[in-house]
């Protein structure tokens, strides 16, 4: 391990700030926040996938001990406006709906009412005294139940059950099919997972019953986000009250005009881009949207009480905290009613049941090759499975536009074409997890190492064939984002294989093979964008990049400390340390001094993201980077008269500023921070000297790239699979904290080990969850994860703040690698892996030693 | 977790009142490692809770004179896992417990709770099956002995009645020539076994297998025995064709369950293989034959 050294801190291990507090019990979580006075909620849910509710009797449970208050779906229509969709893509539908179920249940799980009690047991004791009358319906579960012509609509606006259908063609496709060699197909399908952080979902809404503040505290990846959307759906009042309201508030609408005006300053041509027909599609097929919208929007700008939101020590996510719960909604909405404070802090079995859910695709993908391997053209169909409600602010829809443009990977395909269809079903509500396009990825690299072995060649053989490798960048990708040559997926293949020896491990899988046992290896290689140059954005979303800009403000503070104030989230990826690293060496201080400020609305910049995305180290570091470099310019001016300099002669070595080799004659940031806060008029604690920085990312490149190597072993009589080795070769650029870097890609492969071997979001026939538990949810622990071998590429860009992001790329190269090892072990025997999750009995079915079982799958 | 009345009785005699005057409203409170769980997630709501641990006299592990054992109903999991009298006289018991959840959990979880509790993938119900275990029930104003092959009844049932207390397990003393295997396979480690099986082989004099128990967890609604396949084995020379034979009969004979952590047919394949591991791994362990 290297030492860290003042003023160099990029690129060290340095150990992470964050430790100390949350290693000795003094990290502060949503569950800590209690406020005098604060009534807890539990929330009845339903029991079935599908049904309408005939009636709601909470006579006898509104009388059990310690009841506050009862409020069901139709006192929720009163105090909320319904989640109305953030954005739609042209032909999508995306169905309103309200915090609780009003008539009608969709999911095993669904929120009917809310108990409030004195505390969270008496109000589960109350909970089931609730007596609810349902009429089932019947479920539509998987995705085949959806496409069903007569499958009743989940959403009766709707007028079936697909919500999405898009079909996207690059370059000329049929003819590349007629020329082909050889065309391959096969259908992928990947199950159910749920993220499950270890600290589930939960907020405390905090009213002060004197004045109109309301303090959202929650468990949140995206504090502003959660803040407008809250706003919008519990902004409910008559429009005649808003109008009124806003006539005599002018200040907050002239401040909205400002903002606005603000966010789309030189980004209105880029917001150009954009296509609104989706949301008159929308309209047009639920014409209440608009009648929805009108209601949020001048009830947003209108109402007497706009929650501010706070957010502390978070406890992970995955994706999972990013989007708006509706029980944030209900929580919010009823602790306003009653003008006092509610907590809710869910259980493993809510968790497991409406936390989010996510993957559950399938991907049909067919590939025209000529016999000596050249991919001539891709064809895909994907179906998503988007559950019964959808994500809020973002849906299947987006995801599948990610799917669309990374779906060629890295390599030359000059055709391609992708037919997307969302669907909804009784099931919980689909979300992002880490890396929500992922089985793209895996659903390409498992089909490639399907012809390979149909054509004879070896996996990366084909893989190098194909590849785009630096020499040949910059390139387009057909689907739009333009390569550069710091994409170097080809070179961490070719530094995998030098490692993995895939042709002396053929030998031995041989040998082994002949004594019985089965031994296998697989290769994935993938480019991610992390964050992508902005025609990556525009392919996916055109004209919603411009709103994905990150501003981060930075400060001198009277005493000579730096603050940096920042909208990303931190919830496990150390913002505290690396962020410290960047700007100390900016600044030339030592780490110790500078201190980052997340987490509250009130004193963090605008920002709808928050984390998420792989954006916190490329992003969010990179506004860090140049906002400290904005900071140390002013600092510098201000010492150069303080000394009586020349700016130019001046350097900061460990803080102290001087004239180059007369360190003696120096001045500290604290007497600088006195000399500005002296000549700016300022008093007290008020920050000496401010900066910022808004960054939208590289102008070019930006892409995270990596190959996973994956050995297995399975027992053939048995089934279970071990991992005796696990190697990973990746390339994100300079990496501010390599240990940190290497923790990331350590627990996505970790995830995506669990997704393939353990974790399973289990539905049966009816739309009964049969995982709403740990003894049914299977997580891997750290007996079942192998030792994670890493090695680094870091190549160098001529862009500035070289640093791509690493948070999903793990759980993103593990499902292909492993079941690619599976196929490999397993391929002597006519085994082919078409499903992404592969429990012991499901190996022995495929190798034929017991008898299939559908309805277990 | 729903409200319940909580009593900490002092003596035996104290328990057994408040079991006989609670009867189906009271449940025993042992190590708390399966009843918690199940009132956590408001699957059983008992209104009194009857905490045994500080009674004094059940903490202990008993030799009788004929080479038998007794453990008494607070002994926990790791307590027996480390007491020397249980690895010499009940080795199957040994080898079972270390594959009972993970050290935490043995470390409050007791060894006659887990009997009591009868869950039919737990590791001691077939243990205690396997070597005809004698159970020993008290409630106010009796005591009775209860045999293994009739304590089980059911999912999670037993033939103990609601005021009755299970005071403490007997294991009879091993057979000479004798060797013990406790098989099983778990999605993870710690986990409920998917499957398994503990195994006994009796030797005769001239090395055949005098007399065998196969006694499978997890492979019904409680702690099976194949006496089919144990009857097979008898007179047999111990060694693959025999143990094969055996294999087949019991993949054969159970018909297990099936959840999303096997089928039916997974079990049932597995136990097979299984068997023939534990057989071969028991006779390994005598130390002479085949
Ligand atoms: C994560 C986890 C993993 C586990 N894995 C395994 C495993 O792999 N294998 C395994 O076998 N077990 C496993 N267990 C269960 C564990 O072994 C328990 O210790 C055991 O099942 C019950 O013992 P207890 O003392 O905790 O009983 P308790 O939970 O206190 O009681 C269980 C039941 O037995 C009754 N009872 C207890 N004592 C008596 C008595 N003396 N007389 C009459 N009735 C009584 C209680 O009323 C209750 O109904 C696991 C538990 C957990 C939480």
């Amino acid at each position: 391990m290297r030492e860290a050294v003042a003023g160099r801190y990029i690129g060290q291990r340095v150990r992470r700030v964050e430790d100390q507090r949350l290693l000795t019990g003094r990290g502060s979580f949503v569950a800590d926040v209690e406020p005098e006075g604060t009534v807890h909620a539990a929330f009845v849910r339903s029991p079935f996938a599908n049904a309408n509710i005939v009636s709601i009797d909470h006579s006898v449970a509104s009388r059990a001990k310690g009841v506050v208050a009862i409020y069901t779906g139709a006192e929720i229509c009163l105090l909320t406006n319904p989640f109305i969709p953030f954005s739609n893509l042209p032909g999508q539908f995306t169905p309103p709906f309200w915090a609780l179920a009003v008539d009608r249940v969709r999911f095993v799980g669904d929120p009917v009412a809310v108990v409030l009690a004195y505390s969270r047991a008496l109000a589960e004791d109350a909970a089931e005294l609730v007596e609810i009358e349902y009429q089932e319906l019947t479920p539509v579960v998987s995705i085949d139940d959806a496409l069903r012509t007569d499958s009743e609509p989940i959403w009766p606006a709707a007028g079936s059950n697909i919500l999405y259908e898009a079909a996207d063609q690059f370059g000329e496709v049929d003819e590349a099919f007629r020329k082909a060699d050889r065309v391959f197909t096969e259908t992928f399908t990947s199950h159910r997972l749920s993220n499950q952080p270890l600290e589930t979902r939960g907020c405390v809404a905090e009213v002060d019953p004197e004045s109109d503040e309301v303090v959202f505290h929650a468990a949140t990846q995206a504090g502003h986000a959660l803040r407008w959307t809250l706003a919008a759906v519990t902004a409910r009042q008559s429009a005649v009250k808003s109008i009124r309201a806003l006539a005599g508030n002018r200040g907050r609408l002239k401040a909205f005009a400002r903002g606005a005006k603000a966010a789309l300053a030189g980004t209105g041509d880029q917001l150009k881009k954009a296509d609104s027909s989706g949301t008159i599609h929308q309209i047009r097929k639920d014409p209440r949207t608009l009648l929805y919208l009108g209601r949020s929007f001048l009830g947003t700008l209108s109402a007497e009480r706009f929650p501010r939101v706070v957010a502390k020590d978070i406890g992970g996510g995955f994706g999972s905290k990013g989007p708006v719960s509706r029980e944030d909604a209900v929580i919010l909405a009823v602790a306003m009613e009653l003008n006092r404070s509610v907590k809710w802090i869910e259980d493993r079995v809510e968790n497991l049941t409406d936390g989010g859910q996510a993957r559950d695709e399938r991907l049909t993908i067919s590939f025209a090759v000529q016999d000596d391997g050249t991919i001539l053209g891709m064809k895909a169909n994907l179906v998503m499975n988007q559950g019964a409600y959808p994500g809020v602010p973002f849906n299947c829809g987006l995801f599948s536009r990610i799917m669309k443009v990374m779906l060629p990977g890295t390599y030359r395909i000059d055709a391609f074409r992708l037919d997307t269809t969302v669907v909804a079903s009784n099931k919980g509500r689909y979300i992002p997890y880490r890396g929500p396009w992922a089985n793209e990825t895996w659903a390409r690299e498992r089909m490639l190492d399907v012809v390979a072995r149909e054509l004879g060649m070896s996996a990366t053989q084909l893989r190098l064939k194909n590849m785009y490798h630096p020499s040949e960048l910059p390139a387009k990708m057909i689907t739009g984002p333009t390569l550069d040559p710091t994409m170097t997926a080809a070179t961490t293949l070719q530094r995998a294989i030098e490692l993995a020896e895939p042709a002396a491990f053929a030998a031995k899988q041989e040998d082994a093979r002949s004594r019985g046992r089965l031994l296998g290896i697989g290769f994935a290689t993938y480019h991610e964008a992390a964050p992508g140059p902005p025609d990556y954005t525009d392919a996916v979303t055109p004209g919603v990049g411009a709103l994905l800009a990150e501003k981060s403000e930075i400060s001198l503070e009277a005493d000579g400390t730096v603050t940096i104030r920042t909208q990303q989230m931190p919830h496990g990826q150390s913002h505290e340390t690396t962020y410290a690293q960047v700007a100390a060496d900016q600044l030339g201080v030592p780490m110790e001094q500078v201190r980052l400020v997340w987490g509250d609305t009130k004193n963090t910049p605008f920002g709808i993201m928050g984390t998420g995305g792989s954006r916190g180290g490329p992003i969010g570091g990179g506004a860090v980077q140049f906002s400290s470099r904005a900071l140390r310019t002013k600092i510098l001016d201000q010492a150069a008269d303080l000394l009586e300099a020349n700016v130019n002669d001046l350097e900061i070595v460990d803080g102290n500023i001087h004239v180059r080799g007369v360190p003696a004659k120096g001045k500290s940031f604290a007497e600088v921070a006195a000399a500005a806060a002296s000549a700016g008029g300022g008093i007290g604690d008020e920050p000496a000297i401010t900066a910022e920085f808004t960054y939208n990312g590289p102008p070019q490149g930006g892409w995270a790239c990596a190959t996973h190597v994956c050995w297995v072993e399975i027992d053939p009589d048995t089934g279970f699979v071990t991992i005796p080795r696990y190697l990973v070769v990746e390339d994100c650029g300079e990496m501010i904290n390599p240990a940190i870097v290497e923790g990331q890609v350590r627990g996505g492969v970790a995830q995506g080990i669990g997704a393939v071997l353990y974790e399973k979001t289990n539905y049966d026939e009816f739309g009964n969850l049969q995982s709403s538990t740990y003894m049914d949810y299977l997580m891997p622990t750290a007996m079942e994860i192998p030792e994670i071998e890493l090695h680094h590429l870091e190549t160098p860009s001529e862009v500035e703040a070289n640093y791509r992001g690493v948070g999903e790329g793990g759980a993103i190269g593990a499902p292909p690698a492993l079941t690619n090892a599976i196929e490999n072990a397993l391929a002597h025997l006519g085994v082919r892996i078409t499903e992404q999750h592969l429990p012991p009995h499901r190996i022995l079915e495929l190798t034929g030693v017991i008898k299939p079982n559908v309805a277990s799958r | 977790m729903p409200a319940f009345a909580y009593h900490r009785p002092a003596s035996l005699d104290e328990a057994l009142d408040l079991l006989s005057r609670f009867g189906e409203d009271a449940k025993i409170l042992a190590g708390g490692q399966s009843l918690l769980p199940l009132m956590a997630l408001r699957l059983s709501h008992p209104a009194n809770l009857v905490d045994i641990s500080r009674v004094p006299g059940l903490n202990e592990i008993v030799e009788d004179v004929e080479g038998g054992l007794a453990i008494g109903a607070t002994v926990t999991h790791t307590r027996a896992e480390e007491a020397e009298a249980v690895h010499r006289l009940t080795p199957l018991v040994a080898a079972a417990l270390p594959l009972v959840g993970h050290r935490a959990i043995r470390n409050r979880g007791t060894v006659v709770g887990s009997l009591a509790h009868a869950d039919p993938a737990a590791e001691l119900p077939a243990v205690a099956l396997a070597l005809g275990a004698r159970f020993i029930a008290v409630k106010s104003g009796g005591q009775r002995r209860v045999a293994a092959a009739d304590f089980f009844s059911g999912f999670l049932t037993t033939d103990l009645a609601p005021d009755e207390l299970l005071l403490a397990v007997g294991f009879p003393p091993q057979k000479p020539r004798t060797g013990v295997s406790v098989k099983e396979i778990s999605r993870r480690s710690g986990d409920f076994a998917i499957v398994g099986l503990a195994a006994t082989v009796s030797l005769d004099e001239a090395g055949l297998i005098a007399s065998s128990a196969l006694s499978f967890f997890g492979a019904a609604s409680t702690a099976v025995r194949v006496t089919e396949a144990e009857e097979a084995l008898a007179g047999q020379s111990p060694g693959p064709e025999a143990f094969e034979e055996a294999a087949r009969i019991v993949s054969q004979s159970l018909d297990p369950p099936e959840d999303a952590n096997g089928t039916t047919a997974y079990r049932k394949h597995v136990a097979g293989v299984l068997t023939r591991n534990a057989l071969a791994d028991a006779i390994d362990q005598i130390g002479f034959a085949a």
